[in-house]
């Protein structure tokens, strides 16, 4: 699974840049900007966010503050504040997934196309549906392995809190950078 | 109504203080305004998501993306060794390559985490040798590295700007005078320090080869230091668009990290475009769903309704100038600085028009005070990485970054709101 997204949002993200770039080249340089293009690049770039953020999920980086967290002391005390912060988190993912989908019916009773090139815009639009639920999935199965740790069936939590090194979510994805400058200095 | 805007953004707060990721805290915000406040929510799916097709939102996955490929490729060490040439030889020389440093890396990426990342690791070490604290050399270090939210080009002034319908390039300017201000004090402030430490200077070098060593290490430097060159030279020469300009960065960036550089290989170029994808899904769901609240908020008319409401208590411009600043720095302690502003620029921006404060002047103050948060616990994400980079514990690095931004960060912070022009000036220069 891992793989799988490194590829896929590595595709996307190189993807988006590389339709941005060429507009600039065919605008300034060549002075003929490609019809469509920027229609076109829509689609890489709505997939880009929403399975940026399904991953997020995945990984169980989304954005949070923590606040109550910090104050905890055991990882019993976390696993209980965790499992209650997912309980609450699908109830709402729920209530939002219920929404998209409504507009993703909507979506493919308009069947809209784009002005240029007539793509369906049901290919970017059913992203949120599909995304909201990929995102509950996985909320629900963070929550599973929680309260799996709760009930003894595993022994480490997903999150353990070192009091002289905390950390936050955009820490763990700065660490990997700040690990490759380590590499470049020793080698 | 307004009672029951209230009653959402409480049980938000509440949400975010358990730990509830952000976009379902504002997805429960939405659910309080729909049930208890009959707001409607038919359309809404179809509004918020048309917004995230506007172009300029897609500048921030693209300066991430290019910000650390070029922090991955190892421009950090020959941007040090391009810095240290100059001033790395006189007393306390070395701290002030720190806030140089991460300036300049701030002037290739847009966050404020990557300074402490890309340069932390090959700086404290060599400050330390040098006789440096290790705790105040990380301290340093990590709060230089909040410049990457001030110097353009900036990702939370993309949002600042979006969120507020202000000019992006306009407020990209904003925070340039308070950074490099902020830069400077960082700069003279370790040089007082510096004073304290037992450091090892390095001996004087003739000038002969040092003029041969400057001429060695710019060349050397060149490939980044034409990354903000092409950045800012595009935007504000008015050849490309934050977008356009980024996307270019990261086409650039390729080519200088896998054959210049040589740091960027096939594999850290998955994990980079894999850890900037995962880190902007995060942020844009989190507008998403914020952005329906917003609008919500904005078709009630919630905004004015607070801003009367504040003004029945008092209309004193300082006083509520204090208390914005007070309450953006605590909200900057327990979030980050996207969701800082997405939570309250849109509601605090027609109090600020109200009071006279033009939102470019607005931008300046939001930026200053929610980059602060990233270095002020409980919510200090560049601090906790700095502490992990350096590898001392994060109460011994807490004192001295307090001192920093004692003496020179809040300084700024003060001088911003009641000095218009230090972040107006800029914006004027470039005609807006």
């Amino acid at each position: 699974m891992e793989q799988m997204f490194r590829y896929i949002l590595t595709a996307l993200i190189s993807t988006v840049a590389a339709c941005q770039f060429i507009q600039v080249i065919t605008r300034y340089v060549f002075e003929t900007p490609i019809m469509g293009l920027e229609e076109t690049a829509l689609i890489p770039t709505i997939w880009l966010y929403i399975m940026g953020s399904v991953n997020a999920s995945r990984e169980d980086t989304q954005i949070r503050a923590n606040v109550l967290e910090i104050f905890l002391k055991t990882d019993h005390a976390r696993a209980i504040l965790q499992a209650i912060s997912e309980v609450i988190s699908i109830a709402i993912s729920i209530w939002l997934t219920w929404w998209a989908w409504l507009y993703f019916s909507y979506s493919i009773r308009v069947w809209k196309g784009t002005p240029t090139l007539y793509i369906p815009t049901f290919i970017y639009e059913s992203a949120l549906f599909i995304g909201l639920l990929m995102m509950t999935a996985f909320t629900i199965w963070h929550l599973i392995r929680n309260v799996q740790y709760l009930l003894g069936y595993r022994t480490k939590p997903d999150h353990e809190i070192d009091p002289d090194l905390p950390t936050t979510n955009e820490v763990e994805e700065f660490q990997i950078l700040a690990d490759t400058q380590k590499g470049n200095n020793n080698g | 109504m307004v009672e029951i805007a209230i009653l959402a953004f409480a049980v938000l707060v509440i949400l975010l203080t358990i730990g509830v990721p952000l976009p379902y805290c504002f997805g429960a915000g939405l659910i309080v305004m729909t049930t208890v406040g009959e707001a409607s929510m038919r359309g809404m799916m179809l509004w918020g998501f048309s917004q995230l097709t506007n172009p300029v939102l897609l500048a921030i996955p693209l300066f991430v993306f290019a910000g650390t490929i070029m922090s991955i490729s190892g421009i950090a060490a020959s941007l040090l060794d391009f810095v240290n040439i100059f001033i790395g030889r006189i007393r306390g020389g070395l701290g002030v390559v720190a806030a140089i440093s991460c300036a300049i890396i701030g002037a290739i990426s847009g966050s404020g985490l990557t300074g402490i990342a890309a340069i932390g690791p090959l700086l404290i070490p060599e400050m330390e040798r040098k006789g440096y604290p290790r705790a105040y050399a990380t301290a340093l270090v990590a709060n230089s590295s909040i410049l990457g939210l001030l110097i353009p080009p900036s990702v939370t002034m993309i949002v600042y700007g979006w969120v507020t319908d202000t000019s992006i390039l306009a407020c990209f300017l904003a925070t340039l005078g308070p950074g490099l201000l902020i830069m400077t004090n960082f700069s003279i402030v370790n040089l007082v320090m510096s004073r304290k430490f037992p450091l090892i200077l390095d001996d004087p070098m003739p000038m002969k080869q040092l003029m041969s060593e400057a001429s060695k290490r710019t060349v050397s430097a060149v490939p980044a230091l034409l990354m903000p060159v092409i950045i800012l030279g595009g935007i504000y020469g008015g050849i490309m668009t934050p977008t356009e300009a980024a996307a270019v960065a990261v086409i650039y960036s390729l080519p200088v990290g896998f054959m210049i550089y040589k740091g960027l290989t096939f594999k850290t170029l998955l994990e980079s475009g894999k850890e900037s994808a995962t880190a902007v899904g995060a942020i844009l769901i989190m507008i998403l769903f914020s952005l329906m609240l917003s609008q919500i908020y904005v078709m009630e008319d919630i905004p004015q309704m607070l801003v009367d409401k504040i003004f029945e208590i008092t209309d004193d411009k300082v006083l509520l100038l204090i208390l914005v600043n007070l309450f953006l720095f605590a909200i900057g302690m327990v979030v980050n600085d996207i969701t800082a502003i997405i939570l309250t620029a849109p509601l605090l921006l027609p109090l600020m028009s109200a009071l006279g404060v033009s939102p470019i002047q607005f931008a300046a103050i939001m930026g200053v005070n929610t980059a602060m948060g990233g270095v002020t616990p409980p919510y200090a994400s560049i601090l906790y990485l700095g502490a992990r980079i350096g590898k001392v514990k994060f109460t011994e690095v807490v004192k001295p970054a307090m001192l920093l931004i004692l003496f020179g960060y809040i300084p700024v912070v003060i001088l911003v709101s009641v000095w218009p022009d230090l972040s107006e000036y800029f914006p004027r220069a470039f005609g807006y």
